[in-house]
């Protein structure tokens, strides 16, 4: 199956100006924007998880339910409780934050395991792989979570590597890919004349010269997935419940008192929501046209 | 069409069968997989508390006719399902086939809807962009799509119900299927086509993919000689260019599209297979949820047989690979 998320071309790899100056403009302004959402994400959720918050996020004002944002010690307002937003924001990153890790370094494992697979070891095993990951892309995703959650009631963790593993084709034929177009080439082939072991061929002029942007690329597209998945669950009522905030859940409380005309308390997790993700697909396109090759336009 | 136009199109349709029915087959396994390792299936309820002994417990199943290896389980689930037997759902109470038909074809008008409205908007953006290049016009479009990518679905859904009830006042909020005879029913049963369509997360993948596939189309020779000679440009460049790259990305966006699809039956209350596959997860109802779940892949797998036909009859040489 052919992937479509993340397209290779030619790397310019003869050119000796640094990667910053051969870019264009716009992708470098997509990356900045990205690391900028990434740094904000990282300092958030240390910020969370040491407690260093405005406010307890638990903590009930029935006096302020609903303050719009710049109400005074509350810089994002407050929800229907009256709970700080700013806080809560704050605090929903760790619904995400390490699940969303897992579930990249298992599809970035594996992916390039069966990848390495499929495309250093040739025919047969590649038979084989490409049936499991188009069985694995035969699942609509968030089918196989519900089926998984049905039949187990797991926690997000467990969730997470399901999310994984549902990445490990994407991944793993990128990966395939990689290594076909580089067979034509060369050096693999002057390695193994010359006696290198397989081992340094595969992890070291492989996948450290050639696959190291790639997987980067991978695991930011990964993050944007992961955070999707999960404020999703929540919003459907199965990852984290009431009263430990998570964008998702957020929202759908929010969303109550959208028919009154009280936006805020949905959309400030919402815009969360779409400010982080859109950060790091721009963070993985950007990555993807300035070190996998460019666009010909 | 002659008949050496359609050779090649058989030759590969029977090939992907086989393919696609040894891939449902490992669905049907990995469904079977995870509920066989799934704590507490009936039987084990139904012993709770009343025999101690494993032995005990081995010797009733045996009595009652439950078989004991997992395979012999599979293989008699498989035959069941495949003479149409999917089981009782546990919370209905009704034989699971039927429901889940009767809400896929609900699911499958929604999917398809969203998927064209995805298409609209996406295909002429990456049309202009491809011919035209990255300008003043189609890199704000761009960048919107990548906004629109990342909007939560839920959100938008939303969004949008709030401003035809309140703003518009085409319909009561609380204004479900089962009314009918409304004024704006069919406007009602459109909007949740149009949130998917553009929430669904793809649009700007869509885009790319499109944009990238014309503009190398356009710079082959092929397209050259045809400039060249005064024929038309976007006849030559139609097939490679846009039929094969969106019948792709239609059948590698299936999967997505029915994901969103949950999402958006649920916000609008679409009585669709999402909706049921949300209700039988809440109740832990596995057999609604196991039906789903092959429905789903049967879909998937569809799309996917579709796009490798319309593949082999614009280029009839692919049978031969």
């Amino acid at each position: 199956m052919k992937n479509y998320s993340q397209i290779s071309g030619e790397i310019s790899e003869f050119s000796d100006l640094p990667f910053w100056k051969k870019a264009d403009v716009v992708d470098l302004v997509y990356v900045g924007y990205g690391l900028l959402i990434v740094a904000l994400v990282v300092v958030s959720y240390v910020l969370g998880s040491f407690n260093l918050l405005p406010r307890d996020p638990q903590d009930i004002d029935l006096q302020l339910m609903m303050a719009p944002p710049g109400t005074a010690g509350r810089l994002l307002g407050t929800d229907f409780m009256g709970r700080d937003m700013l806080s809560r924001l704050i605090v929903g990153i760790q619904a995400y934050f390490l699940p969303g890790l897992l579930a990249i370094l298992i599809a970035l494992c594996f992916g390039t395991g069966l990848g390495v697979l499929a495309g250093y070891r040739g025919e047969k095993l590649d038979t084989g792989i490409t049936y499991f990951t188009n069985l694995v892309d035969s699942f609509p995703r968030l089918v196989l979570i519900l089926l998984v959650i049905a039949a187990f009631k797991p926690d997000i963790y467990y969730i997470m590597l399901v999310v994984g593993l549902t990445n490990v084709p994407v991944v793993s034929s990128l990966i395939k890919g990689k290594i076909q177009f580089l067979k034509q080439k060369n050096f693999i082939e002057a390695d193994i004349a010359l006696g290198v072991p397989t081992k340094t061929i595969i992890l070291k002029h492989i996948l450290w010269h050639h696959c190291r942007s790639l997987l980067i690329i991978q695991a930011t597209l990964g993050m944007a997935e992961a955070i999707l998945m999960e404020t999703s669950l929540s919003y459907l009522g199965f990852g984290v419940q009431e009263p430990t905030p998570s964008w998702g859940n957020m929202v759908q409380s929010g969303a109550n008192y959208f028919m009154q005309g009280k936006f805020w308390p949905s959309t400030a997790p919402a815009l969360a929501i779409l400010f982080t993700i859109l950060g790091f697909h721009l963070l993985g396109d950007g990555l993807n046209n300035i070190l996998e090759g460019k666009r010909s336009t | 069409m002659k008949l050496s136009a359609i050779r090649p199109i058989a030759l590969v349709l029977s090939r992907e069968l086989v393919v696609t029915v040894l891939l449902l087959l490992g669905v049907s396994f990995v469904v079977f997989i995870i509920l066989f390792a799934s704590p507490g299936d009936p039987f084990s309820v139904l012993l709770e508390g009343q025999l101690s002994t494993a032995e005990a417990k081995a010797g009733v199943r045996e009595a009652m006719g439950v078989p004991r290896s997992w395979y012999i389980q599979y293989l008699a689930w498989l035959a069941g399902m495949l003479s149409g037997n999917f089981g009782t759902s546990i919370r209905m109470g009704l034989p699971v086939l039927p429901e889940v038909l009767r809400v896929g074809l609900s699911t499958l008008i929604l999917t398809i809807g969203s998927l064209i409205i995805t298409l609209l908007i996406a295909v002429p953006i990456a049309l202009y962009s491809a011919v035209r290049g990255t300008n003043k016009i189609s890199w704000p479009l761009t960048m919107s799509s990548y906004v629109i990518s990342a909007l939560p679905v839920f959100w938008l859904g939303y969004i949008v119900i709030y401003f035809f009830t309140h703003k518009l006042g085409l319909f009561p909020i609380a204004f479900g299927f089962s009314s009918a005879g409304q004024k704006y029913r069919w406007l009602y049963q459109l909007l949740p086509i149009f949130v998917l369509g553009v929430g669904n997360g793809t649009i700007s993948e869509v885009i790319r993919y499109l944009r990238q596939e014309m503009g190398r189309v356009m710079a082959e020779d092929y397209i050259r000689t045809a400039r060249a000679k005064g024929a038309s440009v976007w006849k030559h460049a139609f097939k490679e260019g846009l039929l094969i790259p969106v019948t792709e990305i239609i059948a590698s966006k299936i999967p997505f599209i029915l994901g969103g699809a949950v999402i958006v039956e649920q916000v609008f209350n679409w009585p669709g297979m999402g909706r049921m596959a949300w209700q039988a997860a809440q109740d832990r109802d596995y057999p609604v949820i196991m039906g789903i779940a092959i429905l789903a892949a049967v879909f998937v797998r569809m799309g996917s047989l579709f796009q490798s036909v319309v593949y082999v009859a614009v280029n009839p040489r692919a049978s031969k690979e």
